[in-house]
């Protein structure tokens, strides 16, 4: 099967690189198809929590890209409440059968640390963020607060 | 959890209680498809006797409707009559003007139209309605001398459309089918249709009383939802019928003095609904204690299906719930069912653990419970519904009311919906929306798609009277005294399955083919391939090619200033003259490939001919049983089509409506015999899905047939395939370009893989893929042990061209061969070798009109602008020349021939909304190029109008495409 030997390749290259920001990463269960981790985001508002997300595969991977979306709800103008994010990296006209999921993951990363408010998947969040940042920042801390996981301890 | 489970079940099976609806029994059984309609009938309980009566009575419910109205306010609405088409029945035109009652008083009229089948009257009328209004139509003819004659009538319940629509009713466009009664037999025929525009309402539903209909279910409305169709402006079936629409505002200059306030005085009731009663009792088992089920260890893991049910139950084919006369139509209960399924869900969540289940498998497993941070939403499950692992622990999700199971997570059924089991306990879902069953589980997607099928109805027929060809007379078979290239014995290898060659007493050759049972002069081996084959060499310099206004090819000779239509190149046979002793210039001309099909037609037509009864409602199912029980080189005698209950002589109009309206109807998404290429390519393609339909095979030999049927008898069809299905039709060899019309995201991939070294960028990539169909894994090896090869550098052009044939076979290959055998019973396949794939195309959707003003204004320039010369050119050439040029230009650039109902406005790009561009690349000396995904031409500038023109016809002609991309 092509598809999970190339993954678990990536899995195990993944896990082993043992990214600061990126971590918990795990298969379902042998269902090489749907992964699961915990963004740790460095840059407030954000700082103060974790984000669940998940990975999924097609079956045709790595010929058609990956879907990741949010599992812990967040504030954030580029991620929507059904927790859909807009990757360009993984857009059908930018997808590459030779990029691999840890570049995927950091794209994702630098996108919650900084976000597009230019290219909002949320407009509302999108025009507070560049109106008013100071109001923009305490929603999301609350928010994180509120809503987000736990940070690992080290 | 128990707890939440039981109540989950109760929960569901009131939704079904509710949702039931009583599906006309006799129609029902006589589609005879299959054996779920026998189920829908079953399910229904009680039968409805006065159901059996196939047309409505417009006028039956008037009364008892209007009775209610008493205690409802009374709103303003603005009805816009519009125009008619009315059917042409008499000998005299009509002098039609339109009645307007509203609950069968206030009567107001429209100015009559003289003469006109086509009366257009737009006239705009304020009228007092309550929500419970009916507002009765009738299309009237005005005489002189005696009583003006009913030309068509229709009522119309303005609760169906309020509940529609939820209340609003803004520029709402109503096509609305006009019915006459016989004096004779009272029997009801359409006699043509009438476009109305509603507009100016907008009430809060939740205060609307709905009345009781005489039928019996009561229709509750609580938070109705917009349907995504009138959301969107699709055109929607409100029932059989009747289609409304929303108009974009911007649409041209409606009179639109529009008061939206109800009147002081007629403030709505606050009356709440009680919740009525279910109609039937029904036993469902949805939600049921579910029966322990077993892992079967061992077999191919990567098939949950086989795992769980050692017998996966096979659906059959699915089953058109008929449109109930109007009379008799009772709201759907919408309402009651959606929010009852809900609470089914609501209830169900977090109720994973199936009390019921002995298998031994921790249920709810390691990952979720670390997710407790999650919406609680995410992990919500329909009712029935439990998650499960595999001997791999890999996740799939069982459906006990379906007994099968899926990779992915279950959404819940879109509102109206419901799921029911048929007498052979097979599950099929009802969606109460339109009426319909299928076998597949719906999604968001595939709704999308079916409401845009559902759009297209409205215009079937409208779009048939448009397309054409060249007229039959002009191609009588001129060319055709053609004489037979009958030497090289058999160095042309075996015929092909079922041909002979005999010889005529006068020892001429001819070839004899048994399956079909037709003869022909040209060897099947070569058919076609004169006209392809031309050796296209260099000119001597100076020389060019043109060609006449006719599309015939000659030569300019610069040199002389001369002109001839002799090739000048050594290797052309002198005289001009091709294999079939006509010049070749004109040998490669579309009408010349065209007037050979004909021949081909004509020579082996059968006397007398063949009727096929058809009823409107049952169109599918009567044609597919008539169509199969006859042996099929029958087919092509003449054909005698009959609409049940319109008897009329059929001198072509009747059979061209039959072609166009069947195929419209085979392509039914629903079906799932065929899909929408992608979202954004409307053409239609074999659904690898279609074994989920026990006799999916039987129905594409109908289709096969069919489609032979609609080219052998000129007639055309609604909506084409995609180019690599009519490759398939030419057995051609199908290549990685093809891809890309069906799968850009597939094709970007393998072309990354062409271009660029693989060796060093850990793509794993082996000779085996996978690919998903209804959430099965589908593992495949692209040659022997390709599991254990890995693709390098070396190997990598034999994996493309594995993979390309593979992508575009993939799941459908048995159902492309039983399509092609079909056809082939009836048409030879050989025949159509004269033709390319944008040929087949034309000859089987037609060609349209194309309005070359819309065309222009929506067109984008990049690098040139609206003044550029050569766009000024471009524009100057697509209007002198004919309609094949112009279509196949479309095609060219577009992909297709046809044009968007809408217009060039709403032409598709693989992105989405994508206008019509003409790009400035390249130089002078290249020819025109095109994408056909983003519908752009590439146009180097050229140095003059001539240069233009010959450079674009070329491209436009060329066939093999090496010029598109």
């Amino acid at each position: 099967m092509t598809a999970p030997r190339r993954l678990r390749k990536e899995l195990v290259d993944l896990q082993e690189s043992s990214l600061k920001s990126f971590r918990d990463i795990k298969a379902d269960d042998d269902n090489l198809l749907r992964w699961t981790g915990l963004i740790v985001p460095d840059n407030p508002p954000y700082n103060k929590g974790a984000f669940r997300i998940e990975i999924n595969f097609p079956a045709e991977y790595p010929f058609k890209p990956p879907k990741i979306s949010f599992k812990t709800k967040i504030y954030h103008p580029n991620i929507d409440e059904k927790g859909q994010v807009c990757l360009p990296i993984i857009s059908t006209e930018n997808w590459k059968p030779a990029t691999r999921t840890d570049q995927v993951v950091q794209a994702l990363i630098a996108l919650i640390n900084d976000p597009e408010p230019e290219h909002p998947l949320r407009a509302e969040l999108a025009e507070e963020f560049l109106k008013d940042k100071k109001k923009f920042v305490k929603n999301a801390e609350d928010y994180t607060r509120k809503h987000s996981e736990k940070r690992p301890a080290d | 959890m128990a707890d939440g489970n039981s109540q989950a079940a109760g929960a569901a099976s009131r939704a079904v209680n509710g949702g039931l609806d009583d599906n006309n029994p006799n129609q029902a059984g006589a589609s005879g498809v299959t054996a779920a309609a026998g189920a829908t009938v079953a399910g229904a309980g009680a039968i409805n006797a006065s159901g059996s009566s196939s047309c409505s009575t417009p006028s039956g419910g008037t009364s008892s409707t209007s009775s209610g109205n008493g205690n409802q306010g009374y709103y303003q609405l603005s009805v816009t009559i519009e125009e008619a088409s009315l059917r042409n029945n008499g000998f005299l035109k009509p002098n039609p003007y339109v009645e307007l009652l509203v609950d069968s008083k206030s009567k107001r009229k429209t100015d009559l139209v003289k003469n006109s089948y086509l009366p257009k009257w737009n006239e705009e009328f304020t009228v007092l309605i309550t929500p419970n209004s009916t507002l009765h139509f009738k299309v009237l003819d005005h005489s002189s001398f005696r009583k003006d004659a009913m030309l068509g009538e229709r009522v119309i319940h303005l609760s169906h459309i309020l509940h529609h629509y939820n209340g609003q009713c803004e520029f709402l466009e109503l096509t609305i089918d006009l019915f006459v009664t016989s004096k004779s037999d009272n029997r009801q025929t359409k006699s043509g249709e009438l476009v109305a525009i509603l507009n100016g309402l907008k009430l809060d539903m939740s205060k609307v009383v709905q009345l009781q209909q005489n039928g019996g279910a009561a229709v509750q409305t609580v938070n109705p939802v917009v349907s995504d169709a009138a959301a969107s402006g699709r055109s929607c079936m409100i029932y059989g019928g009747v289609r409304a629409r929303m108009r974009l505002r911007s649409n041209n200059a409606e009179p639109q003095a529009v008061t939206r306030s109800p009147l002081p005085n007629g403030l709505p009731s606050e009356q709440r609904r009680s919740a009525a009663p279910p109609v039937w009792e029904q036993q469902q088992q949805v939600a049921q204690p579910q029966q322990p089920l077993r892992l079967v260890n061992g077999s191919a893991a990567a098939v949950p299906q086989t795992a769980s049910y050692p017998q996966q139950p096979p659906p059959p084919a699915p089953v058109q719930v008929q449109h109930r006369p109007v009379s008799q139509a009772q709201l759907y209960a919408n309402g009651p069912m959606e929010n009852g399924a809900q609470a089914a869900y609501m209830a169900a969540g977090g109720a994973l653990e199936q009390p019921g289940c002995g298998a031994g498998i921790p249920v709810v497993n390691g990952t979720d419970q670390q997710l407790q941070t999650q919406p609680a939403e995410d992990e919500l499950l329909p009712a029935g519904w439990e998650i499960r692992l595999d001997q791999y622990g890999r996740r799939y999700y069982v459906d006990h009311n379906t007994r099968s199971t899926y990779w992915e997570k279950p959404t819940p059924l879109p509102p109206g919906w419901e799921i029911r089991k048929d007498v052979r306990g097979r599950v099929y879902y009802v969606d109460h929306n339109t009426r319909k069953t299928t076998w597949q589980r719906p999604n968001s997607e595939r709704l999308m798609h079916f409401q845009h099928w559902q759009g297209q109805r409205a215009h079937v027929v409208a779009q048939g009277n448009q397309r054409f060809l060249y007229s039959q007379q002009q191609q009588q078979p001129t060319a055709v005294t053609a004489s037979v290239t009958q030497d090289d014995e058999d160095a042309l290898g075996v015929l092909p399955d079922g041909w002979e060659k005999k010889v005529q007493s006068d020892n001429r050759v001819y070839f004899v083919n048994h399956k079909n049972r037709t003869t022909q002069w040209e060897d099947p081996r070569t058919q076609g391939q004169e006209v392809s084959l031309i050796n296209e060499g260099p000119l001597p310099a100076g020389w060019e090619i043109r060609y006449t206004a006719a599309g015939e090819r000659f030569f300019v000779d610069h040199n002389t200033r001369r002109t001839t239509f002799e090739d000048p190149r050594p290797g052309a046979p002198k005289g001009a003259k091709g294999v079939y002793g006509v010049p070749r210039a004109y040998e490669r001309s579309f009408r010349w490939k065209l007037s050979q099909f004909r021949y081909l037609c004509q020579s082996n037509a059968l006397p007398s001919h063949i009727k096929i009864t058809v009823t409107r409602q049952t169109l599918f199912e009567d044609s597919y049983h008539q169509i199969m029980r006859l042996p099929a080189y029958e087919l092509r005698r003449r054909l005698y089509i009959i609409f049940r209950g319109e008897e009329g002589l059929d001198y072509g109009g009747v059979s061209r409506e039959w072609f166009f309206l069947l195929s419209h109807e085979v392509l039914n998404p629903m079906y799932c015999l065929f899909e929408y290429a992608n979202k954004n390519n409307y053409s239609l393609q074999i659904n690898p899905a279609s074994y989920v339909n026990p006799d999916h095979l039987q129905y594409f030999k109908f289709i096969g047939r069919f489609i032979a049927m609609a080219l052998y008898h000129g007639r055309f069809i609604y909506s084409g395939f995609t180019m690599p299905f009519y490759k398939r039709m030419l057995n051609k060899k199908l290549t990685i370009k093809d891809i890309e019309t069906i799968d850009p995201e597939f094709y970007n991939s393998l072309i990354w893989v062409r271009d660029n070294n693989i060796d060093e960028c850990g793509l794993e990539l082996w000779f085996s893929v996978d690919f998903e169909v209804l959430g099965q894994i589908i593992h495949h090896e692209l040659k022997e042990n390709g599991e254990k090869e890995r693709v390098i550098e070396e190997n990598k052009e034999e994996y493309i061209t594995l993979m390309t044939e593979w992508r575009m076979t993939r799941g459908i290959e048995q159902q492309t061969k039983t399509f092609l055998e079909g056809f082939n019973e009836v048409v030879p396949l050989e025949w159509l070798k004269y033709f390319d794939e944008r040929e087949l195309e034309l000859i089987l959707c037609g060609m349209q009109d194309v309005d070359v003003e819309d065309w222009q204004r929506n067109t984008i320039y990049r690098h040139y602008n609206r003044n550029s010369k050569q766009v000024v050119w471009f524009w100057q050439f697509v209007r002198e020349t004919d309609n094949e040029k112009r279509a196949r230009l479309l095609q060219f650039v577009t992909g297709t021939c046809r044009v968007p109902v809408g217009g060039f406005a709403e032409l598709m790009g693989s992105n989405g909304p994508q206008r019509f561009c003409i790009e400035k690349v390249g130089k002078e000396t290249w020819l025109p190029r095109s994408h056909t995904c983003f519908n752009r031409l590439d146009l180097p500038p050229y140095k003059s109008y001539d240069q233009l023109v010959e450079k674009l016809t070329f491209a436009i002609e060329e066939t093999e495409g090496f010029c598109q991309e």
